[in-house]
């Protein structure tokens, strides 16, 4: 992790502080009576040419996350700069040219194309909004996109409704791609597709980042494709970077309990070491009232007093953040050692859940 | 050896649309041992849901069961759900059967409380009155671990999350002890951790209760953590079928295989581009000839796999494939 040169190379995206809270308003007056804090505090980086996953339940805020870098929703407070321009802080002019250079791929392949639209217009309308090339031009424009995207030029003149799921969800990346931007946010952009779909657009995207030089903000809850496709993860809760770092040691040496407990959740298909599964109890709470202290401590299997009162701090080993009073606690204790600690906490986490198994009520 | 619990035979669904007979479910065979769990698995429109549909008779017009059997054997009846009554029915369907839908959402009525929805499915089985029900249901409550049973009794599905209203699903499933529960795409709408409650309450019920499982996802790592038995469809048809431990260790259909390979695998550190089935499954209207995966299938060779359609052989005891090449493949 001693690849980081901040001074010389300052990253594509960097993130700082960021807080996008929603207005709950109530009564005749529509006072504001609260607010859902979707997102909390968010910082990270994004390198040139790198991947960061953002993975986490429904609700922590990863795809308010992903909105906010774009303003499709307007942050509350922080900082979002992209290629050193202050993305919050442009005008409407500014921020178009600066929305050339960063697109989106969202979710569902239904519910992003405008059915009553070909795919030439859905393609064509970014660039004629950015005013890029002639009509000759676009249309050789949009046939590179959709070449590079696996699809014939024959589908300009078709409908969305023609296509399946996963030639839906190549459309809606050649959309993004025709604007030749450096970087885009995928917001689940697999969820929705079948698993050998799934992996024809995974590929898609790994090879297009090598071919064109991306750089992604890939948001997920699935942390196998996570894994597979990011450089740097960064795991969410309750509007928070609960833990972030290279790919490799936060899935090899998870240090948070929310993180282990993702982890071991994922189902595997090696049926012969069926993991012992750390099985967290209750739900997300509410993002409009967080839990004082550790926001994750109601669900934490080792929360203990100083975690119900004191935000734990972040704690930085060399580019692997987490924010945890146990594990910085058990990381002093074992000298450092992050694989060390990793496994004593996996240890502990099992030994709390298997003790505290909950009396059943006879039927 | 005692009949099993569910047995299916041959059964053909088929829906008359414009397109003319589309057979979504076109000869499938299966069945189900008592305190067993089965997985049926396959990617959307491979018939996996209209089979359970079928199974309870809940497949409705334009869609017809229009062959085959399906044996129900309990202690004391044996019946066959495709000739049974609709009295008979009536008693099966939350009965003896009982369903979990994927949508905890779209399958709770919203304009009545967890309580009164629990409590009707009791009432509608068993003769007993309204506080004897509802007692039962804050029973249910208590065993599929809602907290606060007491209180959500008298809630609505919108007051609660997604994880909580599958729990609510899976107590009105269970509220007459049936000896089956079907479970489509149980977890699909849920979260990893709360997946992971889920699919360990139902792991847990089983066991103690043994109540057989019919489990339908599109999710082999779920499959392979809580099944027993595994079945793989495409297009309507079952192409191969195995113990869980078997079928993940040595799967013989190229299918199987490409599915479990299309999956990144959360243990493993490589890379290098993910194996991938070409093409789509096809729709009922364009069931290819012979073996249905052929077009998409690297091992296809003519004139067998285009033309003759494999039958589901058995290749090894309780290891059955539809593949006219599954062990020179794998050799």
């Amino acid at each position: 992790m001693s690849e980081q040169h901040p001074v010389t190379d300052p990253a594509l995206l960097q993130v700082k502080d960021l807080e996008t809270h929603f207005p709950i308003k109530k009564g005749l007056l529509r006072r504001q009576v609260g607010s859902v804090k979707a997102v909390d505090g968010v910082t990270f980086d994004i390198p040139r040419g790198k991947t960061l996953g953002l993975v986490g339940e429904s609700g922590c805020g990863k795809t308010t996350v992903g909105r906010s870098l774009l303003r499709l929703v307007e942050p509350t407070n922080g900082e979002v700069l992209f290629d050193d321009h202050s993305v919050r802080k442009e005008n409407a002019r500014g921020l178009r040219s600066l929305r050339r250079r960063m697109q989106i791929v969202f979710q569902d392949p239904y519910g992003s194309l405008n059915p009553r639209m070909k795919i030439r217009s859905i393609l064509e309308e970014g660039l004629i909004l950015h005013k890029m090339g002639e009509e000759s031009a676009r249309l050789e424009q949009m046939k590179q996109a959709l070449e590079r995207t696996g699809l014939s030029p024959a589908v300009l003149e078709r409908y969305p409704h023609e296509f399946s799921g996963g030639q839906r969800q190549r459309i809606a990346i050649a959309r993004a791609l025709v604007l030749k931007p450096e970087f885009l946010v995928l917001d689940e952009p697999v969820s929705a597709l079948d698993v050998s779909i799934q992996a024809q657009v995974i590929n898609l995207l790994k090879e297009l980042k090598q071919e064109l030089g991306l750089t992604y903000l890939f948001i997920s809850h699935d942390l196998s494709v996570v894994e597979y496709l990011a450089d740097n993860v960064a795991v969410m809760y309750l509007g928070q970077i609960v833990e972030s770092a290279e790919v490799g040691q936060l899935c090899q040496q998870p240090l948070h309990p929310y993180t282990l407990a993702l982890f071991s959740a994922v189902p595997s298909v090696e049926v012969k070491n069926r993991r012992q599964r750390i099985v967290l109890t209750g739900d997300v709470p509410s993002p409009s009232r967080p839990p004082a202290g550790c926001r994750f401590h109601p669900r934490c299997p080792l929360a203990e007093t100083v975690c119900r009162e004191v935000e734990p701090p972040q704690v930085d080993l060399a580019g692997h953040r987490f924010h945890c009073h146990v594990a910085s606690r058990e990381l002093e204790r074992c000298g450092g050692n992050a694989a060390k600690t990793s496994a004593e906490m996996q240890a502990a986490i099992t030994a709390a859940t298997s003790d505290s198994t909950e009396p059943y009520s006879a039927v | 050896m005692a009949a099993p619990l569910l047995e299916i035979k041959d059964l053909v669904t088929v829906f008359h649309a414009s397109e003319g007979r589309l057979p979504a479910v076109d000869g499938v065979s299966l069945s189900i041992e008592r305190g067993r769990t089965l997985g049926l698995v396959g990617e959307s429109g491979c018939g996996k849901s209209v089979t359970a549909m079928s199974t309870l008779r809940l497949v409705s017009s334009p869609g017809r069961i229009e062959s085959g059997s399906i044996t129900f054997t309990t202690e004391d009846e044996s019946i066959d759900l495709v000739t049974a009554s609709e009295k008979q029915l009536r008693k099966v369907r939350g009965g003896r059967i009982g369903m979990i839908f994927q949508e905890p959402m779209t399958s709770l009525n919203p304009v009545f409380t967890i309580g009164n929805q629990i409590a009707e499915v009791v009432q509608l089985h068993r003769k007993v009155s309204r506080s004897e029900a509802r007692s039962r249901a804050l029973e249910m409550l208590q065993l599929v671990r809602v907290a606060d049973p007491q209180q959500r009794l008298d809630e609505y599905p919108h007051q609660l999350s997604g994880g909580m209203r599958q729990r609510v699903m899976i107590a009105i499933a269970l509220a007459c002890e049936p000896d089956l529960i079907i479970a489509d795409e149980p977890t699909t709408a849920l979260d990893v951790t709360i997946q992971a409650q889920i699919l360990e309450l139902l792991d847990d019920l089983r066991s103690r209760l043994g109540t057989a499982i019919l489990l339908i996802t599109h999710d082999l790592g779920v499959v392979a953590e809580t099944c027993d038995d595994v079945a793989v469809m495409y297009a309507g048809r079952i192409v191969e079928q195995a113990s869980a431990v078997e079928l993940f260790s040595r799967p013989l259909h190229p299918y199987t295989i490409g599915l479990l390979r299309a999956r990144p695998n959360v243990d493993a550190r490589d890379r290098s581009p993910l194996a991938t089935i070409p093409g789509m499954v096809p729709p009922p209207q364009d069931f290819p000839s012979g073996c249905r995966f052929h077009p998409r299938c690297s091992h296809a060779r003519e004139p067998q796999c285009n033309l003759d359609p494999p039958a589901l052989r058995e290749v090894s005891p309780g290891h059955f494939v539809r593949c006219h090449f599954a062990e020179e493949i794998n050799s």
